[in-house]
């Protein structure tokens, strides 16, 4: 026998009741807590999408969080560009782009400089507050938080080109044409730009002229000609390991430590004592700025992860998570350079780090990339066709 | 009846749902594709002055190169395709019996490893001192050349990724020539020769052609084989298209680019399926 004592119009009654009900509380709940209370975004290089980073605050927040890892910085400014700025909360990029590009456009937004620039006191003594590519032009706002970086401009298998050699004639191994058939150019076409435009004797980071444009395209169609093959950064250790090649371009710390991590210390980046570069220099290096994204409806964790990434434990975390190994910013504070061990110095070249980054200039926006950019593709592209 | 009155009918209004699922997720990004390749070069916004600019620049440009790349690897892979598989499929048909099930599962089985893994798997196979040149090496003290990085070990690359595609459809195609039929042309007097030109070939064409097109479409497709076996050493359209879209980015070139390559592979399939009608072949009409 049926128990329901409820007529149609009550129960018409109480169910519009009870929806109006659930939508009040829906729309109050949003006021008391933002939606994006318990989510994260995150668009970075790789090691931040790691689960020994991400797990930790995870279970401490409770919070879902996504992490994508892109491998370029152009593709990841450009999607907050194309309108992903709703979706992602933090952003890590090479560091001329916060400065230059991201916070001109309106892309990112300044964090509290009372609440970050204590870590900067505590990190290595190129990275002291104020410290320039974290900044505004102006100098006044704080734009993001550094903690990876490294040189990076070539790698060479020791067992074939001593260190000293290959310091000393620099950019000039893809001058010399007995070289050819010997080197691997790694596809990091950003990078591969300012390269060939060291290789051919001038500074990247400023506009050319025509002439120095068509030494720059007769460079890059003499310089893939000559490559035993371009690939990823895994491909080229592993041909350097294997001896099918004795040296890359583009590669530093970031790109030989996964195989210096394997034992492999006879591979090893090199920096050239001088070259083309400002002030005589002769190598590039990037240090990657995170910041917060101009997100309408940012998620309250954003600032929140920037700090949990600095603290010690997880900035030696940061170095060594999966993929590639690099120097932090940290390690100038001793509590976190004292977790790493002695192997993990040697990956990262330790040794070496300072003077390699004192003969770097670093990573800058080229004004004329698009255009060196498509003639490097076409160079490619008429080399593959005989 | 009018319009509206056929557009709800039963059997429309039931299909409504996945016509507009086919339209938002099919038709929708192929027009956005469509749109994008008319707007000016390096910029994200479809709503600005459209023209065939990115066009012009193609044809300006030495695009040609990667088309000729893709295409003629694609051909060259279908034809070594044809050649490797209609032996194998007639022995999956006819010759190897009870064993048939157990190839066809070996030819099977790659699938299920990601296509990176495998060509990779190549790489360690044949590179200085791996597993192939290390041991002859190691045994015989031989060091020949390795064979990396070259445009030999690309299209060997494809040739072994797309093998099932031609392999299966044309195992299909064998199996539907009627053995009766091949008989009675043996007992008629044909030889063997005659029989594999005038019984078993044309009434396995179906199966073949599908074959054809199948491993086509995806060869003129295909990137990481360049990539990884050969080392960059051949830029096909799909790395073009790539870079335009990643390191360029260049969404409106790179959007050009890809719907030159939908016009050139669907005039392709288009001028074959013309010479070859599926439906009548396959005994539909």
């Amino acid at each position: 026998m049926s128990t329901f004592k409820q007529t149609r119009r009550d129960f018409l009654q109480n169910s519009a009741l009870m929806a109006g009900g659930l939508a009040v509380g829906g729309l109050t709940g949003m006021g008391a807590a933002s939606a994006r209370a318990k989510e994260l975004n995150i668009l970075c290089w790789e090691g931040y999408n790691s689960a020994q980073v991400l797990d930790p605050f995870r279970e401490s927040t409770g919070a879902t969080i996504r992490a994508e890892s892109l491998t370029n910085d152009p593709t990841m400014i450009n999607r907050l560009r194309a309108g992903e700025t709703n979706i992602w909360d933090l952003i890590n990029v090479n560091n001329p782009w916060a400065r230059k590009i991201m916070y001109p456009e309106g892309l990112i937004k300044p964090i509290d400089r009372a609440r970050f620039e204590p870590y900067f006191d505590k990190m290595l003594p190129g990275f002291k507050p104020p410290y320039k590519w974290a900044m505004d032009d102006a100098g006044a706002q704080l734009l993001g938080m550094a903690q990876r970086f490294g040189p990076y401009s070539f790698v060479v298998n020791t067992d074939k080109i001593s260190r000293a050699t290959a310091e000393d004639q620099g950019w000039d191994l893809w001058n010399d044409a007995a070289n050819n058939g010997k080197y691997g150019v790694q596809a990091s076409d950003d990078w591969n730009v300012f390269d060939i435009c060291c290789i051919a004797g001038f500074d990247p980071f400023r506009e050319h002229t025509d002439e120095e444009v068509a030494k720059y395209s007769e460079t890059a169609k003499r310089v893939y000609k000559g490559a035993k093959m371009v690939g990823d950064l895994a491909t080229m250790n592993q041909a350097l390991v294997s001896g099918e090649i004795d040296f890359y371009l583009t590669g530093g710390t970031y790109s030989c430590s996964p195989a210096r991590a394997d034992g492999a210390l006879n591979i090893r980046a090199v920096t050239p004592l001088r070259g083309p570069l400002e002030g005589g220099k002769g190598g590039i290096s990037w240090i990657e700025i995170t910041s917060v994204v101009n997100n309408p409806d940012i998620s309250d964790h954003a600032e929140d992860f920037l700090e949990y990434v600095q603290s010690p434990e997880m900035s030696h975390t940061v170095a060594f998570a999966e993929g590639t190994f690099n120097p932090v910013t940290q390690m100038g504070n001793s509590a976190c350079f004292d977790l790493f061990t002695k192997e993990e110095l040697d990956i990262i070249q330790w040794d070496s780090l300072e003077e390699e980054m004192a003969r770097s200039v670093e990573y800058d926006i080229v004004p004329d990339y698009d255009k060196l950019l498509d003639v490097m593709t076409a160079a490619k592209r008429e080399v593959s066709g005989g | 009846m009018s319009v509206l009155a056929q557009i709800f009918r039963p059997g429309m209004r039931h299909a409504l749902p996945i016509l507009v699922f086919l339209l938002g997720g099919f038709a929708a990004p192929l027009l956005a594709v469509i749109a994008f390749s008319f707007v000016p070069s390096r910029t994200f916004s479809l709503w600005s002055d459209w023209s065939f600019d990115n066009y012009v620049e193609i044809f300006n440009s030495s695009s040609y190169i990667t088309f000729v790349w893709s295409l003629g690897l694609a051909a060259a892979t279908v034809a070594i395709l044809a050649v490797i598989c209609y032996p194998v499929a007639f022995g999956l048909t006819r010759v190897f019996g009870r064993y048939a099930t157990l190839i066809t599962l070996l030819f099977t089985l790659p699938l299920f490893v990601s296509e990176n893994v495998r060509l990779y798997g190549w790489i360690l196979i044949f590179i200085k001192n791996g597993v192939l040149l290390g041991t002859l090496k190691s045994l015989f003290g031989w060091e020949p050349e390795s064979i990396v990085f070259t445009h030999g070990l690309t299209l060997m690359g494809m040739v072994y990724v797309y093998l099932p595609f031609m392999l299966f459809p044309t195992t299909l195609g064998v199996s539907m020539v009627p053995q009766q039929t091949r008989d009675a042309a043996f007992d008629l007097g044909a030889s063997r020769w005659q029989v594999f030109r005038e019984i078993d070939l044309p009434l396995a064409m179906p199966g073949i052609v599908i074959g054809f097109l199948l491993t086509f479409v995806l060869a003129v497709g295909a990137i990481a084989e360049a990539k990884v076996l050969g080392g960059q050493q051949i830029i096909p359209i799909t790395h073009d298209i790539e870079i335009a879209f990643t390191y360029a980015q260049n969404w409106p070139l790179g959007a050009a680019l890809s719907v030159l390559l939908m016009l050139v592979v669907g005039t392709l399939v288009l001028i074959v399926l013309r010479r070859f009608d599926l439906d009548a072949i396959l005994g539909r009409r």
